[in-house]
């Protein structure tokens, strides 16, 4: 059980650039999710760890050691595939046992020199697994005779059964339907924290990432965008493109300019002025603000923007509104622009409010999607 | 960035070499059972090796293309036959493959009442050993003691000397050689008939495509790969298919039949007590292989069919 | 209702056809294999058949062929039986075993020069196996190996080698990569993945690759006749073809045909047992479907 560390790693696939210099680190026991969408390379990082594919340029460590030229098995790593990969011709037994059987260890009495491992202690280990994921009523079956859940069990298994430096996890949970898909979560997370080891866990799903990571890796087009705890990737997000990737409901952009007047920037939406705080050049921005943080009052309440609610997605606890900002200018077009946190039963479609925007949680991007300012130089929300 | 150390050759080789390793038997396998009988077959082809008199196959000389020049001037006449032969043999037999393939097919490609049981006595010839059902073949095509002349007679047909007049022989081989091919055609297009989604022909329906119209524009279209590809393999098989008339018609009569891979073994194995023309029989390999090789060539840059093994 | 009746009419109609089809090429795919049955349960000699054999009387079925085919023979059919099974056997064995190592190197590895060496085998086999019997015999005749088993049995491993590679290679890409992925993070080396997942996962085509390498030597005339001097050696299709072809009519044609059959059954049995599994392996995944 240890650390690994990618520094500076490209992999380029002829000319195309599946992973471009991308450096973090993760640390012994934590679990770090490699957040991405479909083919922005987050296979192909946790497969240059594996050692399935060398990276074009740069170094993976395992601990503090520079594996760049280690086999995989040499690597001492273990993986769960998206498929699972799982032998079809061999039983769920013998899928968990076949590391145990193929990987030797040293000696007790001369740690040099490597034996294999006996059958009681294979047995052993394999029953301890499977009990750990209770799958202990299916090993005598095939993969073709599991369910989706239980080959997933099974292969994690056939991860935890062995003594590896980390555990790799390629989207394990995708393959599964969305109920045991949140049980699932849940349970991986509980046996991280029984095993203590490192995992890094690839998935382009942001809420899974949310509830699993200790830290997450955002990738896009093979770069690495953010890398932080998910509290903070999601209340100061490097760019827009990842605020606008994490975070449930969708963070709401407005378009308009920052003009500094007296000494005093602000946001300037047709008529309305939100104060901005901290370093701010003037010119076009766009800001960004999580829907919790829109707050609705009555018509014509002071400082709000004057809206119409057009439509309700109740959600339980507390409804999503889609509001049509109405303020001359405020909106470049008609159609819903903002979304807030509300009641349903308090706000009907049809009905004018006004809507403000608290100005502490406010984010502002510029026109290619980079922070203006980071919450650092702003004001603590 | 400068460091590329997964786009060497040095770095692919690295990886890449155990290749090497389990091609090895099949390479020297390859190199001493292919490439160099087929080079020493070329130039057994350039000597006079069993055909330059007395003492030939103990003393033989290199003379160049002496042999490729006599087989097109003198003896073009019988390479000229041997060639027509060759490719009426392979060529005929294909279409009569795929027709009566592609018929048969079509006929079981609908709903029909015990298809399975057709389909498995169909194919029992194909899973027959042909170098068996040959022989047999061949005792029933005889003259004087031959079921299908008996047959023949027990409608009051006069028995016909199927062997001894080249068209009737030829007959003979075409359904001889159907006979053991049929099955495997038949079924080959069948199981890529029932491979066509059944909403093209239903969306064909509905546009009132009538049986016919939906054959040519769909089923056809679908199994045209199909058909290049089981024709070639067809045509290579059959030109250098040696039993049928090494066992029924022996080439003859005379060589009306004889086609260059059949001639071939008799010039080297076949007359008993004379000597063996070792580098006529080499000269005629050579010509089947060129050939062959031309037109597989030629299909094969026309029709992309070895995308599946070059992947 | 006068267009459906009309319909129903085009419908029998074609059914009648089709079935019509169907048992004609039945009778004609069924007649010579019907003619051989029949005829291996009588004792006709071969000049003296007419069409009358193809209406047995019950009284006049005898296995007598059958006995004399299997006992009363020389060399013994169970002398030649061994011989051939030596010969295809072993032909199998190793065919097998260079078309697993060929398929793997084809499928799974990605090496510089794997074009040209496709390239190269897929020309080299298409040279006629039965013209290299000209060029074998002088090189084994040099080498001492006419009329030994090694003589024969180099030269039939390698005659499907290319042929049944390919047919590996082809089933081996249908594994997913993972599969040997999994094997190599569970420890093992690309070696150690291909003989314990791989070579395991690919037992039915193997099983294929060697049934084909079996078939052609147990059923090859050409290259035996030439190679096989002493009677020590005769296989079964040697003498199946010196007893079908006495040439004199004097032979007993119930003994050909009742040895025919015993020596083709084990193939048909296979053949027909595993038809959709060799049709799709004999296409090369060149058909779709
Ligand atoms: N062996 C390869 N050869 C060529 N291109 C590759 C190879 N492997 C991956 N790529 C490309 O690299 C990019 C990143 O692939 P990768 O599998 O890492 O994406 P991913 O983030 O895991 O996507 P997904 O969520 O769909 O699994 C893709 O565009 C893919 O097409
Ligand atoms: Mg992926």
């Amino acid at each position: 059980m240890t650390g690994l560390r990618l520094e500076h790693v490209t992999k380029k696939f002829k000319e195309f650039t599946a992973v471009n210099d991308v450096s973090f680190e993760v640390k012994d026991g934590e679990f770090v999710v490699v957040l991405g969408a479909s083919g922005s390379g987050k296979s192909t990082i946790l497969r240059l760890i594996a050692g399935l594919e060398v990276q074009t340029s740069g170094h993976v460590y395992i601990g503090d050691m520079e594996v760049d030229d280690y086999e995989p098995r040499d690597r001492n790593i273990a993986m769960v595939f998206q498929s699972y990969a799982l032998y079809p011709h061999l039983t769920a037994y013998n899928n968990i046992a076949f590391a145990l059987r193929v990987r030797r260890v040293p000696r007790d009495d001369d740690p040099d020199r490597y034996r294999r491992r006996t059958r009681e202690e294979i047995d052993e280990r394999v029953r301890h697994a499977a009990e750990l994921l209770g799958i202990t009523d299916t090993l005598e079956k095939k993969p073709a005779a599991l369910s989706g859940g239980q080959r997933q069990r099974v292969a994690l298994a056939r991860a935890i059964v062995r003594d590896p430096e980390a555990f790799l996890l390629d989207e394990p949970l995708s393959n599964l339907d969305a109920k045991i898909r949140s049980s699932a979560r849940i349970e991986l997370k509980r046996l991280h924290d029984q095993l203590k080891q490192t995992f890094v866990f690839v998935t382009h799903d942001q809420s899974e990432a949310m509830t699993l990571a200790d830290r997450l890796v955002i990738v896009d087009h093979g770069r690495l965008l953010q890398y932080d705890t998910p509290e903070r990737v999601l209340r100061d997000p490097a760019s827009q493109f990842v605020a606008s990737f994490v975070g449930s409901p969708d963070m709401v952009f407005l378009e308009g300019a920052v003009e500094s007047r007296a000494g005093a920037a602000s946001f300037v939406l047709g008529p309305v002025r939100i104060p901005v705080r901290g370093e701010t050049a003037p010119g076009p921005v766009t800001l960004g603000i999580r829907p919790w943080d829109v707050s609705i009052g009555p018509e014509n309440a002071p400082g709000g923007i004057p809206a119409v609610v057009r439509g309700v997605e109740r959600l339980g606890s507390s409804d999503q509104l889609y509001l049509e900002l109405t303020a001359p200018g405020a909106a470049p077009a008609p159609g819903v622009s903002v979304r807030a946190m509300g009641r349903a039963y308090e706000n009907q479609v049809g009905d004018s409010v006004s809507v403000s925007i608290d100005p502490d949680h406010a984010l502002f991007f510029d026109k290619d999607g980079a922070r203006v300012h980071s919450l650092e130089t702003a004001p603590p929300a | 960035m400068a460091d590329l150390r997964d786009q060497t050759l040095g770095f692919r080789l690295r990886r890449e070499w155990p290749a090497y390793i389990y091609l090895i038997p099949t390479t020297v396998v390859l190199l001493f059972l292919n490439a160099y009988p087929v080079a020493y077959t070329v130039y057994i082809s350039m000597t006079d090796f069993g055909t330059g008199g007395k003492g030939s196959l103990l003393y033989y000389h290199y003379i160049g293309l002496a042999n490729y020049v006599t087989a097109l001037t003198t003896n073009s006449s019988v390479t000229l036959t041997l060639l027509e032969n060759s490719l009426f043999w392979a060529a005929g037999s294909v279409a009569l493959f795929l027709a009566m393939g592609l018929g048969l097919a079509t006929v079981m490609n609908q709903e029909l009442r015990g298809r399975a049981v057709y389909r498995t006595l169909i194919l029992l010839p194909w899973a027959m050993p042909a170098f068996i059902t040959i022989l047999v073949w061949s005792n029933m095509w005889q003259y004087d003691y031959g079921i299908i002349n008996e047959l023949l007679a027990t409608v009051g047909i006069r028995p016909i000397d199927w062997l001894g007049h080249a068209d009737s022989a030829w007959a003979a081989l075409f359904i001889t050689n159907l006979w053991l091919s049929f099955p495997f055609y038949t079924v080959v297009f069948l199981a890529t008939m029932q491979a066509i989604p059944k909403d093209l022909y239903e969306a064909a329906s509905i546009d009132g495509a009538g049986s016919f119209s939906r054959f040519g524009r769909i089923t056809l279209p679908y199994l045209a790969p199909t058909i290049v590809f089981v024709g070639l393999m067809g045509f290579l098989f059959t030109f250098n298919n040696f039993y049928p008339i090494y066992l029924i018609t022996s080439g003859g009569p005379g060589i009306s039949t004889q086609i260059f891979i059949t001639e071939s073994y008799n010039q080297a194995f076949g007359s008993v007590g004379a000597s063996p023309h070792l580098s006529t029989a080499a000269l005629y390999s050579v010509l089947d292989f060129v050939i062959i090789v031309a037109i597989t060539v030629v299909v094969v840059w026309r029709t992309d069919l070895t995308r599946n093994w070059l992947k | 209702m006068r267009r459906r009746r009309g319909r129903r009419w085009v419908r029998l109609l074609r059914a009648a056809a089709s079935h019509a089809v169907l048992i004609l090429a039945v009778v004609f795919a069924l007649f010579p294999i019907y003619f051989i049955v029949i005829t291996s349960f009588s004792t006709i000699p071969i000049a003296s058949i007419t069409a009358q054999v193809l209406i047995p009387k019950v009284g006049q079925l005898t296995f007598a062929s059958y006995r004399a085919a299997l006992y009363t023979q020389s060399p013994a059919f169970t002398a030649l039986l061994e011989n051939s099974l030596i010969f295809a056997g072993s032909a199998a064995a190793i065919g097998m075993g260079l078309a697993a190592f060929t398929g793997f190197a084809l499928s799974k590895f990605n090496f510089p020069g794997r074009r040209a060496f496709v390239y190269f085998i897929l020309i080299i086999s298409l040279f006629p196996s039965f013209l290299l019997i000209i060029p074998y015999y002088f090189m084994f005749a040099k080498l001492d190996l006419i009329d030994t088993y090694p003589g024969l049995i180099i030269p039939y491993s390698a005659g499907a080698v290319v042929f049944s590679g390919i047919l590996v290679k082809n089933y081996m890409d249908s594994i997913p990569d993972d599969i040997e992925e999994a094997a190599l993070i569970d420890g093992l080396s690309r070696t150690g993945a291909f003989f314990r997942v791989l070579i395991p996962l690919c037992t039915p085509v193997l099983g294929l690759a060697a049934f084909l390498a079996f078939v052609g030597p147990y059923t090859d005339y050409a290259l035996a006749h030439v190679f096989i001097t002493s009677s020590a050696k005769e296989t079964l299709a040697l003498n199946l073809y010196a007893i079908a072809t006495g040439d004199t009519g004097e032979q007993n044609y119930g003994v050909v045909t009742a040895f025919a059959l015993v020596m083709s059954l084990p193939i048909v049995a296979f053949y027909i047992a595993f038809q959709r599994y060799i049709i799709g392996g004999l296409t090369l995944g060149g058909v779709r479907g």
